[in-house]
């Protein structure tokens, strides 16, 4: 339990990364990020997380939208990353990096392991 | 599923998001639904946490992409939540123990609790005595009557102040835009 709460906060603290990254490949609707981001191993992440993110990266101008036909099936709405959406993606990588790298730095150091 | 997203458009309504835009949020959940349920997904999958309450996500949803506003005092009014349901549960309480007490006859209780005899009126023909320790029942200072009659209007106070509260949260809030 305490392994899926602490999976969840840390997800949710670059999710919006997560969606600018699988945006900037190309253009996609609601589910075929999902699709993405399961294909990746993020299965756990619903729907429920993506459409307000979405949300707010659309408020935020960091994504824009258009309406298109999808693949034999209704129009669907479009998101990719705008300019200012690439330019928060670069600079979130950069964060994350640094983030990631000083907590290698002092996890490194934990010799237990989980026995199997 | 049909049923959520049915709960899923009615919160947007309430909230006061503008029809043609809730059509095409819908439009756009239910082609995914449709979609991921043809890859062997079900909508429960698809959605995770949020299939089970589809007015959260509704609203998280309307919010985050700016189409209605929370209202700064909505914070605070969680916060007040607490001491009410606190005022309610003693009030609950007193009204049980009125209520037990009236009901039991036990304790009675009563301004004088001497077991001295009661002074002698003259032309007065009472001849109740209570027995030597015994509290007296006195009509003159119902006790449970008035423990009774506190516990239910505090408890209507609170039921009023409850309603209120929900009938404030369940306001349309104004679209942003």
């Amino acid at each position: 339990m305490a392994k899926d709460s602490r999976h969840s906060q840390m997800l949710r603290g670059v999710l919006d990364l997560c969606l600018l990254a699988v945006l900037d490949e190309g253009p996609a609707y609601g589910y075929e990020m999902t699709r993405r981001l399961r294909d990746r191993g993020l299965a756990s992440v619903g729907e429920g997380s993506i459409y307000p993110l979405l949300g707010r990266l659309e408020r935020e101008g960091l994504v824009e939208t258009y309406r298109a036909a999808s693949n034999g099936g209704p129009p669907r709405k479009y998101y990719r990353p705008s300019h200012a959406g690439r330019l928060a993606l670069a600079l979130g990588v950069s964060e994350w990096r640094a983030a990631r790298d000083a907590i290698d730095a002092v996890l490194v150091q934990v010799k237990i392991e989980v026995a199997s | 599923m049909s049923d959520f997203v049915e709960q899923w458009r009615a919160e947007l309504k309430r909230l006061g998001v503008p029809e043609s835009i809730a059509e095409e949020m819908a439009a756009d959940l239910g082609a995914d639904i449709r979609e991921a349920e043809a890859d062997g997904i079900s909508a429960e999958e698809l959605l995770g946490s949020s299939a089970s309450d589809p007015r959260a996500f509704a609203a998280s949803w309307a919010t985050e992409r700016g189409l209605v506003q929370i209202r700064p005092d909505q914070a605070t009014r969680r916060r007040g939540r607490l001491p009410l349901a606190a005022f309610t549960a003693v009030a609950a309480i007193a009204l049980i123990v009125a209520a037990v007490l009236l009901a039991t006859g036990e304790p009675k209780v009563a301004l004088v609790t001497s077991g001295a005899r009661p002074p002698h009126i003259p032309g007065s023909n009472a001849s109740f005595v209570p027995p030597p320790g015994r509290v007296q029942a006195s009509a003159a200072a119902p006790i449970e009557w008035i423990l009774l009659f506190l516990a239910l209007m505090a408890l209507a106070f609170s039921g009023w102040l409850w309603r209120w509260r929900r009938g404030r949260s369940q306001l349309p809030i104004a679209p942003a835009q």
